[in-house]
Order: C-alpha cells, then sequence, then structure tokens
C-alpha cells in the first residue's frame, strides 16, 4: 500500500494502517531524536510523544507538506520546548560566529568519517561538541545537513524564516568545525 | 595565504554559508579559484565537509525494546 493510502486509512481510523506508518518512520524519528538529544533514553521518550501525536493528529495531516516534514517538525516542537524548560548551560545563541573562523587554525584532520562506527572516543568528541550548540542551531544543522531537507523545508520546520535557517547553519558548521578542530588536528584517534 | 581580491575569511566565510548549495553566481566562480589555489582554503573545505560527514554516519539504531515500549504505548502491539 503506497504512503498516502496508509495515511486515508489512518485517518479513518484503520489501526493497521496506523502500525505500518509507525514502523516506517520509527527508525528516522528514533535516530533523529538520538542526533538532538545524544542520549537514549530521551530519544526513545521523544520517539514515544512524537508517534503518540500522530497518532493523535493524523486527521487533521493535510498532506500539503510530506509526513516526513510532519514528523520532523513534532520532534523539533517537543525538544526545542524541552531545551526552554532546561536551559542550554552553555549559551543560548551564537552571536558572533566571526569568532568560529580562526585562519591560524587551519590543519589537516587525521581521522577521516569512516571510523565513527568503531570509534567510541569519536563519538564522545562529537557528542560533545554539538551538544555546546543551542538547540535551534542544532536542529537547524541537523536537519538541513545531516537528514538532507532543503532550507526551504528545514524553514518550515522550525517555523523561521529562509534568511534566518541560513544564519543558523552559517553558524553551527562554523562552530562545529571549530569545536572538533581543536581536537582532530592534533590526530586524535 | 594569498592576497587575492577575495580573502581566505572570505571564503571560508562562504564555505559556511553556501556548503550544498548551487555555485554559479560570479563571485562563487572567484570563491572557487580561489579554493583551487589555496591549501589553506582547501583544507578548512574539507573539515567542513568532514564535519558534516561526521554527524551523517554517527547513527542510532533503534533498539528492538524500544520498537515494543513504542507499540504498546501507543496501543498497537497487536498490529
Amino acid at each position: 500500500m503506497s504512503e498516502p493510502e496508509l495515511i486515508e486509512k489512518a485517518k479513518e481510523g484503520n489501526r493497521q494502517a496506523l502500525a505500518q506508518l509507525v514502523k516506517n518512520y520509527e527508525q528516522t524519528i528514533y535516530n533523529f531524536a538520538f542526533k538532538v538529544c545524544r542520549n537514549k533514553d530521551r530519544a526513545e521518550h521523544t520517539m514515544q510523544e512524537t508517534f503518540l501525536s500522530m497518532v493523535k493528529s493524523i486527521s487533521q495531516f493535510s498532506g500539503k507538506s510530506k509526513l516526513s516534514t510532519w514528523l520532523y517538525t513534532i520532534v523539533s516542537n517537543h525538544c526545542l520546548m524541552q531545551a526552554r524548560s532546561n536551559k542550554n548551560k552553555f549559551f543560548d545563541s551564537l552571536d558572533d560566529d566571526e569568532l568560529y573562523i580562526d585562519e591560524s587554525e587551519i590543519a589537516e584532520w587525521k581521522v577521516t568519517p569512516d571510523q565513527v562506527a568503531e570509534n567510541n572516543e569519536l563519538k564522545e568528541i562529537l557528542d560533545n561538541a554539538i551538544q555546546k550548540l543551542p538547540q535551534d542551531y542544532k536542529i537547524v544543522f541537523l536537519l538541513r545537513d545531516v537528514e538532507g531537507l532543503s532550507t526551504e523545508e528545514t524553514a518550515n520546520v522550525v517555523d523561521v524564516s529562509v534568511p534566518a535557517v541560513k544564519s543558523r547553519l552559517h553558524r553551527a558548521r562554523a562552530f562545529l568545525r571549530s569545536e572538533l578542530n581543536k581536537v582532530l588536528k592534533n590526530g586524535k584517534e | 595565504m594569498e592576497k587575492n581580491k577575495i580573502t581566505c575569511k572570505e571564503v571560508m566565510n562562504h564555505i559556511c554559508d553556501n556548503l550544498g548549495e548551487d555555485l554559479d553566481s560570479p563571485k562563487c566562480v572567484a570563491i572557487k579559484e580561489h579554493l583551487e589555489n589555496c591549501e589553506s582554503c582547501q583544507k578548512y573545505f574539507h573539515s567542513v565537509e568532514s564535519t558534516i560527514q561526521f554527524y551523517k554516519i554517527y547513527n542510532a539504531e533503534l533498539p528492538e525494546e524500544s520498537h515494543n515500549k513504542l507499540m504498546d504505548y501507543l496501543g498497537l502491539s497487536d498490529e
């Protein structure tokens, strides 16, 4: 059954169709939630709340956006709300991106992305760096660069303008690159 | 670093702004030319690309137990 057919059946209250939609997206949503939270328990909780929202309000899904985009929106809102109640311990915004581009700190990294899977130390470095990003910058970076949404789709998900997405993306990329550079420029493996 | 019309800092800013976008404007062409001839900017470009790749490749597999808990939570275990 195609996705639009599944959605129609789910709107009519067909539980099998609802279950199939959940199964189709649970891995994507769990992975995205994990990338935002960097914590398996919180990712599980966020995934549960996201699909509960989907089950409750699938009848309101207009079909104007993709279902995946709609689900990303629910995850993002959930994570942003959590962040507001649990103030970021580092900072709320990246005001001066000039700080993160330092021409004197350019070096070749010895570690390559294909080493991530089996390197727990590297995973910790990646977790620590991205945890320092304010939640709204983190979500924009993950949606646009990691999940591959377009700039416009990302703007719709986080409900900000396209220039605001571009600005956050710029700062997030520069900040993360600068954080990783502090460790990886020395050839950490 | 080279003292062209375009500075390394501008190129690095441009990389962070436009990676993954279509690069055809006259400014983008000048930036590409600078990139081809500047080792520092090439290293910067590769490190930004790697940053994105690191986070793309670092994925979390949904545990079977979390799947089961989810279906229970939603009351869809029987489906």
